[in-house]
């Protein structure tokens, strides 16, 4: 016992990519395994499926489309985070934020210049997705309800929200909106790249990246965005120091609300015109991933989208020969494997001794 | 069974770069009380979990009797007969103390019932036989601190332990709760057990070790045998200047305070009722004078944390008035109270500070966007600098988390924040709740001098310890609080029995 050998220094620069490179290895493995039960000879599979993503401009202009609402939710989802609140919530703010923007894009005066056009359809895409974050916000900083059961709720209850407005309210007999006013459509990346022709990318990807590096820099520079984070680290004592826990968590709550219904952006303005039930749908927990595995870095988050929404597409690219929820598999096996290399990488490599831990954290002045 | 030796043969521990024991030898024999000592950081912690096993060694063995502890976990050092209590205590709250105490090594029957019973009787025959008396029956939340205390040792004995290591154990206690403790500790020791203390109190050395082992920044710098009751080889000055490395600190001068000083602090009729109902302040009424250092003493629970709160602004239905200056700021937010009347709360970890963020966030704290009338906007760089320098606070880097400092610079950042934020002279407060709890001399010294500093600019100062002989080094008053009252006014002469008395409630002789 007393032989336990030194901790051996680590390569300081591999240490933290370790994880990345160990699940990457991972799902290749997994996918070949996938495959192979499906009959195909190894690696076509994964042949197949990078051919159809970032083997083509179309292919990368469709995954950097499937990751824009992700970057949305991602960072919707941080915010609250760092705010110590588990939003679950974006599923719900996502479909009425986008029900809410199609149906104002729809009716705008068809003549709206489209810097207008797009700024009211967000306004009102954010301002409901922030309507609906605000019922659990007031619940939790007034009554202390968890967030977590009155967001999951309030998910069922937009879920069937969303048909029962769109037949009867708004009387539409295809379970979708309007087509919005052509001012309100984005502006498609191919416009700018002629070679992602055909690719559904808008310039939403892009703004979501800008947003990613804004909501950075709101949580590390501004007063509010810092309150936040410290309430996160320590309510109790932010408290003590006379800040408005209160109103900082619900802000934290409107403003992850806010940033969830403005993926419509993504979906609605970027990509169909119109929004129709179901759209945007697995982005809210398609989310909590991405913001899980990017780590609380604004480029952490966006790579995770783009390795989501490559998975996705390459669901599609390979569907001929492997069922595309082959890919949904991968992208559950990511998380798992990320979260076991984040543990190991977190251990020393070479303690060989299992490490007894006392029976409640005494983490403080360890040591001491 | 015989109480094991517990020998630690060139022992070092490292946590990643940071080697927290370096080549540490120490030997715990039976029928001792071995006091570790040292400051924050020093390592006795960490020297005390590797001789129960918590911690496997980097380097060296760890003996307990005549062979190596291994594997090194707290199972298999109980099995030898080596316990440990725990700073922090690891209780269930909900379970009754019984239950507690046969947590892991339940008496079963047929078919895997528990056997309370046997569990009862033999909890009863260790508690007879050592006076560790505690209500078993009782819900463990329900019990004072003192007695939880009591069933954790009863919990290591249970278990079979006849080395018994306690870390910091009187640091939550009242000093009659610590000399009860000791008391039963010294019975265990005369009953042939290996007893371990580590602790902060130097009193508690001089009066009840047998022998003493003092760490400085991971190195046993000290191993003596220790005459109790102040004859012994080595003088209070010596065991300082072992535990700092240095000369001790320059005693502290109590400012001096004008007897006509104007009134800034006034507390009239506070009361505070809890939500279950319970009174937990009584009109309490309390006035400061300019400059002055008012300490108030009081077995733990009598009110001491509620008054801090009430005052703080943290407890909305507290009724009374709280005036500084001529502020009234009974119906003001935490936020306006702040402004002239600095409060540090009792738990740092749990009130005081947010360990994950950097110490320049933890030192402004609350003060962002603050604007007083007509002055410019809050300068945040230059109150981080300020504060760092003015406290002297280590390391200087406000980057660093400030879960990575000692509990002494912690406890700096905390003090720092309330007190400079105040304007100087007859127009604020500051209420400091165990100022220097866990925290080491060197820093402890510091933080004296700061808030004598404070009360020298003119600021009224309310100082809550569960340590008396801070209070009588301080305060140039001592008011005694029981039961949400305050019950007594004393000297700052009195005796540590005297002011035990008022605590307790019996008369004065």
């Amino acid at each position: 016992m007393s032989a336990t050998p030194d901790e051996a220094p680590e390569p300081p620069v591999l240490r933290p990519l370790l994880p990345a490179l160990l699940a990457l290895f991972g799902i290749i493995l997994l996918l070949n395994l996938i495959s192979f039960a499906f009959g195909q000879a190894p690696l076509t599979t994964l042949r197949l499926a990078l051919a159809g993503t970032w083997g083509t401009p179309y292919g990368i202009g469709q995954v950097l489309f499937k990751s824009t609402p992700l970057i949305f939710t991602a960072l919707a989802f941080e915010i609250a985070l760092r705010s110590g609140l588990f939003n679950i919530g974006a599923e719900g703010q996502v479909a009425l934020g986008s029900l809410a923007g199609g149906v104002v894009g729809a009716h705008l005066p068809a003549g709206t210049p489209w810097p207008l056009a797009i700024t009211i359809c967000v306004l009102a895409a954010a301002l409901t997705g922030a309507g609906v974050a605000l019922i659990p916000a007031v619940m939790r900083a007034r009554l202390g309800v968890h967030e977590i059961i009155s967001t999951i709720m309030l998910n069922r209850i937009v879920e069937v929200l969303l048909p029962f407005l769109l037949v009867t309210v708004l009387g539409a007999a295809a379970l979708r909106t309007v087509e919005v006013v052509p001012g309100a459509a984005l502006l498609k990346l191919d416009a700018v790249f002629p070679a992602l022709r055909g690719s559904a990318a808008s310039v939403a990807f892009p703004l979501a990246v800008g947003l990613a590096f804004g909501v950075d820099a709101l949580l590390r520079r501004t007063r509010r965005g810092r309150e936040m984070r410290w309430i996160g680290i320590n309510a109790a004592a932010c408290r003590a120091e006379g800040i408005d826990v209160s109103r900082r968590l619900v802000q934290a709550m409107l403003l992850s609300g806010a940033i969830a219904g403005a993926a419509m952006v993504a979906t609605v303005l970027g990509y169909k015109g119109y929004y129709e039930l179901g759209l945007g749908a697995g982005a809210g927990f398609t989310g909590i991933a991405v913001a899980l595995l990017g780590r609380g870095h604004p480029l952490g988050i966006v790579i995770a989208a783009l390795l989501f929404g490559t998975l996705q597409q390459a669901g599609l690219a390979v569907n001929a020969r492997v069922p595309k929820e082959a890919m949904d598999v991968l992208a559950a096996a990511v998380i798992l494997l990320v979260a076991v290399a984040n543990r190991a990488a977190a251990k020393p490599l070479t303690q060989v001794t299992p490490v007894v831990a006392p029976p409640a954290p005494a983490s403080e002045e360890a040591a001491s | 069974m015989d109480a094991p030796v517990i020998r630690l043969d060139a022992v070092t521990r490292r946590f990643g770069d940071f080697t927290a024991v370096s080549a540490a030898e120490a030997t715990l024999s039976p029928g001792e009380i071995h006091a570790i000592v040292g400051e924050n950081g020093a390592g006795k912690s960490t020297l005390l979990k590797l001789a129960a096993g918590v911690l496997a060694p980097s380097a060296g063995r760890v003996l307990v009797g005549d062979d190596a502890l291994s594997p090194a976990t707290p199972a298999e050092a109980i099995r030898r007969g080596v316990g440990m209590v725990h700073q922090h205590f690891m209780l269930v709250a909900a379970f009754t103390a019984l239950e507690n105490l046969m947590l892991g090594a339940e008496p079963v029957r047929s078919w895997g019932r528990l056997d309370l019973a046997s569990a009862r009787e033999k909890a009863q025959a260790i508690a007879d036989r050592t006076g560790l008396q505690v209500p078993l029956d009782a819900v463990t939340e329900t019990l004072s601190v003192g007695e939880r205390q009591r069933l954790e040792i009863l919990r290591v004995l249970y278990r079979g332990a006849r080395a018994i290591l306690l870390d910091e154990p009187t640091a939550v206690l009242s000093p009659l709760e610590a000399d009860e403790l000791y008391t039963t500790l010294r019975a265990l020791a005369d009953d042939g057990a290996t007893i371990a203390v580590v602790t902060h109190r130097l009193d508690e050395v001089a009066r009840f070790a047998d022998r003493v082992t003092v760490m400085r920044r991971g190195k046993v710098v000290l191993a003596r045998p220790y005459a109790r009751a102040g004859a012994g080889e080595i003088r209070g000055g010596d065991l300082t200047r072992a535990i700092m490395g240095g000369e001790p600190p320059l005693p502290f001068a109590r400012p001096a305070m004008a007897k006509d000083a104007a009134i800034v602090l006034e507390i009239k009729g506070l009361s505070l009722t809890d939500a279950g109902g319970q009174r937990r302040l009584r009109a309490v009424d309390l006035t400061v004078r300019q400059g002055e250092i008012v300490g108030i003493a009081g077995i733990e629970g009598n009110g001491q944390s509620e008054l801090v709160r009430a005052l703080a602004g943290l407890e909305p239905g507290a009724t009374g008035r709280v005036a500084v200056g001529d502020r009234d700021l009974s119906r003001l937010s935490v936020r306006a109270r702040r402004a002239s009347l600095g409060v540090v709360l009792e738990d740092r970890h749990e009130e005081g500070l947010c360990q994950e963020a950097t110490v320049g966030d933890n030192l402004v704290l609350g003060d962002l966007g603050d604007r007083r009338d007509g002055a410019p906007a809050f300068d945040e760089a230059a109150a981080i600098t300020r504060r760092m320098q003015r406290f002297d606070i280590h390391p200087a880097d406000p980057a660093r988390l400030a879960g990575e400092l000692s509990g002494g610079n912690q406890q700096k950042i905390v003090i720092a924040r309330a007190l400079d934020r105040l304007p100087r002279g007859p127009r604020s407060a500051a209420v400091l709740a165990q100022p220097t709890r866990g925290v080491d001399v060197g820093a402890a010294a510091a933080i004296h001098a700061a808030i004598g500093e404070a009360a020298a600019s003119g600021i009224a100062v309310v100082i809550i310890s569960a340590d008396l002989a801070e209070l009588r080094k301080l305060a140039h008053r001592i008011v005694v609080m029981r039961r949400g009252e305050i019950v007594q006014s004393l000297s700052p002469e009195a005796t540590e029995t005297e002011i035990g008395r008022a605590m307790l409630g019996q008369e004065a002789a």
